[in-house]
């Protein structure tokens, strides 16, 4: 049986192992960037400039709560910067990283989290063994395989920056950031005041 | 959730009869070309398959991932299909890329940002459910998504299966089926078209190259899925459930719409029937709730402040209720 890969994938994981059990960080402990594009603030102002972007993976030393807005967090960056961060954009655990790139090579290779972003060669789609196995299943099998290609192609037009405006107009948390660099990212305002107050 | 939704694809179980890769296992025992024989070596290999519970890479993960993917759609009716006018075709892709923008979201802030994931409403209009798969695969039913009164709902289910596949529930039912597959090779010790490559590549790592074996994968994902249609167990849906709950206080949903979310759902069902009870799952959510605050001195991931429940996209409401869509909104 031909095996019609049409490009080699290569899994790259990254040295950051399967999560661990949260765990209790204070002052001056390290904590992990979790979402794309997180942005380190000057201050937890609406109007604050955007200082540094991280990226998930990336560690941080935590220098304790924004007494002003508990939900922004100070921190130093590994490159010496300074600024605040959303509390969602940190953990005490560590993310999974893990990668499928089309470089043609059976090698297994290590991106660093700063270099997860400019992975524009990661990709995954409906892989090539379960494309042949639907497609020779035929009727609506071979319909869906077809269908789920085009779904990815909605799915992969789905930006950080689509997500970041979404979350804007919706009034969630400024979690995901909508640029990679510092100088085109600007903070998103406080979430809309549409708390219930928790539950 | 998850368990409840009968596809069709399921009564297809059975060996893929078209693999060119098959093998007479009855010469192959392990990775090695011992001669079966005996009972003892039969045994003895049986014990040998279970080196094929482990973790899948990631390009395994997808290749399963892909091919559960495949039954769901198919056993769905297919995705909610795009109609035949222009602006119809708009509007349905306009909901996709809806769901993929809540889905995405929520999916960036788990434990695995990096997976290419991929959000799709099934054509099913009589089923309340949502199902995944491996790799990042997440389907909500044209049911489920027309009984939905906001976008934390919506968040709620897409978070509960996010957490499904971040846990890799489904690879424990994937790595059942590869060992099952595999004493069921050695025992048959006959030519199992199929799984030669399943024994001989899988080595000492466990891991397969579906890709280079549809036939194999075909075979694994139908194993797979049939484990599945016996539900995930109390635990899984339990860790499943704080961990959704989890990410929508992440993103900023009001968690409550999570127990209005488990309301909604039914406690009886032909088949999941390990599935616990919701009101022990609502029990068991406002207990972590309560354990949420800030710890002086601690950093804290969660937070109930400043928590919303936004309204769902016009559009999505509009295409799943409105008329000619088939779904009545009570009609549960």
């Amino acid at each position: 049986m031909a095996m019609r890969t049409k490009a080699t994938w290569v899994a790259a994981m990254l040295a950051l192992a399967v999560p661990s059990a949260a765990s209790v960080v204070k002052v001056d402990g390290e904590l992990y960037v979790k979402a794309k594009n997180t942005r380190v603030m000057e201050s937890s102002l609406p109007t604050a400039n955007v200082v540094t972007v991280l990226q998930p993976g990336e560690v941080v030393t935590w220098k304790g709560a924004d007494p002003k807005d508990k939900r922004w967090h100070q921190v130093n960056t590994k490159s010496g910067k300074r600024g605040f961060v959303f509390q969602s954009n940190l953990s005490t655990t560590a993310p999974n990283m893990e990668l499928v790139v089309d470089d043609k090579s059976k090698a297994s290779r290590k991106v660093n989290p700063a270099g997860f972003v400019a992975s524009g060669a990661a990709v995954k789609a409906l892989s090539p063994g379960a494309v042949e196995y639907g497609n020779k299943k035929g009727g609506n099998h071979q319909r869906a395989v077809g269908q789920l290609q085009g779904l990815e192609r909605v799915a992969k037009d789905v930006t950080p920056a689509t997500i970041a405006e979404h979350v804007k107009e919706a009034g969630l948390f400024p979690v995901v950031g909508a640029s990679a660099t510092a100088k085109s990212s600007t903070k998103s305002p406080a979430p809309a005041s549409k708390s219930k107050g928790g539950t | 959730m998850r368990a409840g939704w009968k596809t069709a694809a399921i009564a297809g179980l059975g060996l893929w009869a078209s693999g060119c890769k098959g093998l007479d296992m009855s010469k192959v025992a392990g990775g090695v070309d011992t001669v079966m024989g005996t009972t003892a070596a039969t045994k003895q290999q049986r014990e040998a398959c279970k080196k094929f519970n482990v973790e899948p890479t990631v390009t395994e993960e997808y290749a399963i991932g892909s091919a559960m993917a495949i039954h769901w759609v198919q056993g769905g009716g297919g995705l909610m299909p795009a109609a035949d006018t222009a602006q119809a075709a708009a509007t349905v892709h306009g909901i996709h890329q809806y769901l993929n923008v809540v889905g995405k979201n929520l999916a960036a802030q788990s434990a695995r940002p990096t997976l290419e994931w991929t959000f799709g409403i099934i054509n099913d209009r009589e089923h309340f459910n949502a199902v995944s798969s491996p790799g990042g695969y997440v389907f909500v039913t044209r049911r489920m998504l027309a009984d939905l009164d906001n976008e934390a709902q919506l968040a709620g289910v897409l978070a509960h299966e996010i957490a499904h596949v971040v846990l890799k529930h489904s690879i424990q039912q994937y790595n059942a089926a590869k060992v099952d597959l595999c004493q069921a090779t050695v025992t048959a010790e006959g030519f199992i078209p199929g799984s030669g490559q399943f024994i001989v590549t899988g080595g000492s790592s466990g891991n397969l190259d579906l890709d280079g074996d549809p036939a194999l994968l075909g075979n694994l994902a139908e194993k797979a899925l049939g484990i599945f249609e016996k539900g995930n167990d109390h635990a899984q849906e339990f860790a499943a459930d704080q961990m959704a709950v989890k990410l929508m206080m992440s993103a900023g949903y009001d968690p409550a719409e999570y127990r209005a979310l488990l309301a909604k759902t039914q406690d009886s069902s032909s088949i999941g029937s390990r599935h616990p009870k919701k009101a022990e799952r609502v029990k068991r959510i406002t207990a972590f709730l309560g354990t949420v605050k800030d710890a002086s001195g601690e950093f804290s991931e969660l937070s109930l402040e400043g928590l919303s429940s936004p309204p769902l996209a016009p559009a999505l409401v509009a295409a799943v209720r409105g008329p000619g869509s088939g779904v009545a909104k009570d009609g549960r």
